[in-house]
């Protein structure tokens, strides 16, 4: 059954042939080596074999990266046919989802430092400490035999993290899973393997119970062809065994490979921005005003608004909206709309204070003088006290809309595709953390600095 | 001597019984006072003696408490009056100036006249440059008020003040806050205004100047009229012991 996006699919199944069908395919965002984007490209071990299995058996796929819970609801509610992402095969999920042969055997390996030559074996983990995925399976193994070889486990939660701490001599050792630890170091990590790797869980595809039957089928019959023609082990090698995969090898190569995905950050940064901004200006000049106004009510709404939004982080308040209010209210926000509250709302109640001080600073005596001519309130501050304030305000207001930029960054957490959050997909992918992030930094210092040029520009041209 | 020549019998400005208070301090504590028609008065008094905010009543800079002010003909103290439309009839001169630093001097002059569509903006640019020939600056015409002397920005702030062509002028010590080789060129102004017929009400610390510009002098003391009279008179034989005591510390 050919497939339109967003229109269930559940109808090829049975014995229906898969050739010439188009089927819709969850994924994880980032988790490599089974699926990472590499020049804006979803690549990877799942991503090459189901390409390689499409093919093989005559079938399209169109591959949606959504992150790995969202593809198994998106699987739940029939609006992808299958989900490949690096899932193991585990009895819970054998209730919900038939799956297909396992098509990656995984488990647990420790890797040190490449020039570390003291640690061979557990036995030398006496008395130092070891790093571990927070919730993974090398958590759980670290931590059963933790107390047996006498060492301390400490969990991150990112792969590219764990490894940079290993590196940096906070911790001796990770544990971690082989394949990705494999390619960590296939692409240059500085870490070397000196454990065998403990068996662990095995890699399926999955489709919804007793659907799309021929799918899985084609998956299985697709699996074991590459796997008698080679295709499979050389699929698994180019990214577990080959140290020169393709993959940015000096610094210049990273800062080339890296740029697309980069500017697509950068342009969310400064869109997510200047939304934000221009509607904090307006948020602003409406609270700055009513906190000068004579009315108290209007004076009360505005300082709780400010003092509700700057005491409390702005990170809290994405969470809010990002996750709290869709709950709260039943509707449908996007990371865009969470995003742009979060910053307009935090930055709104910054620019009401900038605003009530700049009209504060002049002198009452303009108001007196423009008043005692015979204009009304509103043309007196219309035409002398406001170009005066925003004259004055005009410093404060560039350095929040900096501050603003800066704040955006954390937006990462709600999986806003801003530049930070660009590069730790990056990284997560190459694991080549330090240069990453000093590009990452360099872009934003440039792009702060020709922002500062350009208001400070446009401050001298205007505000003469 | 009174040097103003066109008086009448006209009242311009009547006050009864002004009372002015700010929360329990009572400043004004019951004025009368009426100015005729091309009448110069000067107000002198020792200091927080409530002659500016007697002045600021008059345009209703500060709300009144009780009482009655009557300017140009309009109840002042009536809630329903346009107050908007009573200052366009009354000028008023400050101490500092308050020139509108972000605006040219033309452009200070021709704002009143041209936001309240009193006339277009080629016919307020023409008025506002001879307002400006008559204080003698009209070579400063496109400066910012922030390169002139005080003295210059004072001439420019009564040229300003004139610019709806008001029937009545107020100066709340014009002089005060200049260097003294710039009184001079501020008061020549301010008497050629005078003999222009102009209805004044001048609070000013310079005696000399009241003497020979007013009509009329008022001593203002603890929030009342304490004395007045014309000037060789109260500053000739004066009758009340405060104003015997103020100027013989003044003068
Ligand atoms: N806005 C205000 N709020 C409270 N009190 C005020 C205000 N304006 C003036 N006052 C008080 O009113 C009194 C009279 O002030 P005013 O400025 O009228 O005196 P003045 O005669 O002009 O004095 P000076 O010669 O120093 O200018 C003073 O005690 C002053 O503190
Ligand atoms: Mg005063």
């Amino acid at each position: 059954m050919a497939l339109v996006v967003g229109a269930p699919s559940a109808l090829a199944q049975g014995s229906e042939s898969v050739e010439g069908q188009t089927y819709v395919i969850g994924t994880d965002t980032t988790f490599a080596p089974f699926e990472f984007r590499q020049n804006g490209e979803l690549t990877g071990i799942d991503m090459d074999l189901l390409r390689a299995i499409a093919e093989d058996q005559g079938f399209e796929v169109e591959i949606r990266s959504l992150g790995f819970n969202a593809a198994l609801a998106a699987l739940s509610s029939n609006q992808v046919d299958g989900v490949i992402a690096g899932m193991s095969i585990t009895d819970e999920r054998k209730e919900i989802y038939d799956f297909s042969e396992p098509y990656f055997e995984s488990g647990v390996q420790m890797a040190v430092a490449a020039n570390n030559d003291e640690i061979t074996s557990y036995e030398d983990l006496k008395g130092k400490t070891v790093v571990a995925k927070t919730g993974a399976e090398g958590e759980t193994y670290a931590k059963s035999i933790a107390e047996e070889y006498g060492f301390q486990v400490k969990s991150l939660d990112q792969s590219a993290t764990m490894y940079e701490s290993v590196k940096a001599g906070s911790a001796v050792a990770v544990f971690d899973d082989y394949p990705v630890l494999a390619y960590g170091i296939a692409q240059g990590n500085g870490l070397k393997t000196v454990t065998d790797k403990v068996p662990g869980g095995s890699y399926g595809f999955a489709v919804n119970k007793g659907e799309n039957t021929a799918l899985l089928a084609a998956f299985n019959d697709g699996l074991a062809e590459l796997k008698a023609s080679g295709e499979y082990q050389q699929i698994l090698d180019s990214y577990l065994a080959d140290p020169t995969a393709a993959q940015p090898s000096n610094f210049f190569d990273l800062l080339v490979k890296s740029m697309p995905a980069l500017m697509t950050g950068l342009w969310h940064t400064l869109l997510v921005t200047a939304i934000s901004f221009a509607i904090a200006m307006a948020l602003g000049l409406i609270f700055g005003f009513m906190k000068i106004s004579g009315n108290i009510v209007l004076r009360g709404i505005a300082t709780t608004f400010v003092n509700i939004f700057r005491g409390t982080p702005l990170l809290l308040w994405a969470f809010m909206f990002y996750f709290g209010l869709p709950q709260l209210t039943g509707w449908e926000i996007s990371v865009w709309t969470a995003g742009v509250l979060t910053l307009s709302l935090n930055a709104g109640a910054y620019v009401a204070e900038i605003v009530r001080g700049g009209i504060q600073s002049v002198d009452p005596g303009q108001l007196e003088a423009s008043r005692s001519l015979g204009l009304g309130y509103g043309k007196s501050m219309q035409k002398v006290v406001i170009p005066q304030a925003f004259k004055m305000m005009t410093p404060s207001l560039i350095n929040q809309l900096i501050i603003s930029l800066k704040d955006s960054s954390l937006l990462l957490a709600i999986g806003f595709t801003e530049l930070l959050y660009q590069g730790q997909q990056i990284y997560a992918a190459n694991f080549r953390v330090t240069e990453t992030l000093l590009i990452v930094g360099i872009i934003y210092f440039i792009a702060i600095m020709a922002l500062t040029k350009l208001a400070n520009y446009a401050d001298r041209r205007f505000n003469k | 001597m009174s040097t103003s020549t066109v008086q009448s019998d006209n009242v311009k400005i009547q006050v009864k019984d002004l009372h002015k208070s700010f929360g329990s301090n009572n400043v004004l504590k019951g004025i009368d006072m009426d100015v005729r028609e091309g009448e110069v008065v000067c107000v002198i008094g020792p200091s927080g003696s409530g002659k500016s905010t007697l002045l600021r009543c008059l345009n209703k800079l500060e709300d009144i408490t009780s009482g009655k002010v009557v300017v140009d003909g309009f109840d002042v103290t009536d809630p329903k009056v346009d107050i908007n439309e009573v200052r366009r009839h009354v000028g008023m001169v400050f101490q500092h100036f308050n020139l509108f630093p972000h605006m040219s001097v033309e452009e200070n002059i021709m704002l009143a006249p041209v936001e309240l569509k009193k006339m277009g903006k080629a016919e307020a640019r023409e008025r506002a440059l001879e307002l400006l020939e008559r204080v003698g600056l009209r070579e400063k015409a496109n400066a910012r008020p922030a390169s002139l002397s005080g003295g210059q920005k004072q001439r420019v702030a009564i040229a300003r003040a004139l610019a709806m062509a008001p029937g009545i002028m107020l100066f709340d010590e014009a002089t005060s806050a200049l260097d003294p080789e710039m009184v001079g060129e501020v008061l020549q102004v301010i008497k050629e205004l005078a003999d222009t017929g102009m209805t004044m009400v001048l609070v000013t610390h310079e005696m000399g100047f009241a003497r020979e510009v007013a009509d009329r002098v008022v001593f203002m003391a603890d929030g009342v009229v304490c004395e007045q009279g014309e000037p060789e008179q109260l500053f000739g034989n004066p009758q009340q012991a405060r104003t015997q005591d103020f100027l013989s510390k003044v003068l």
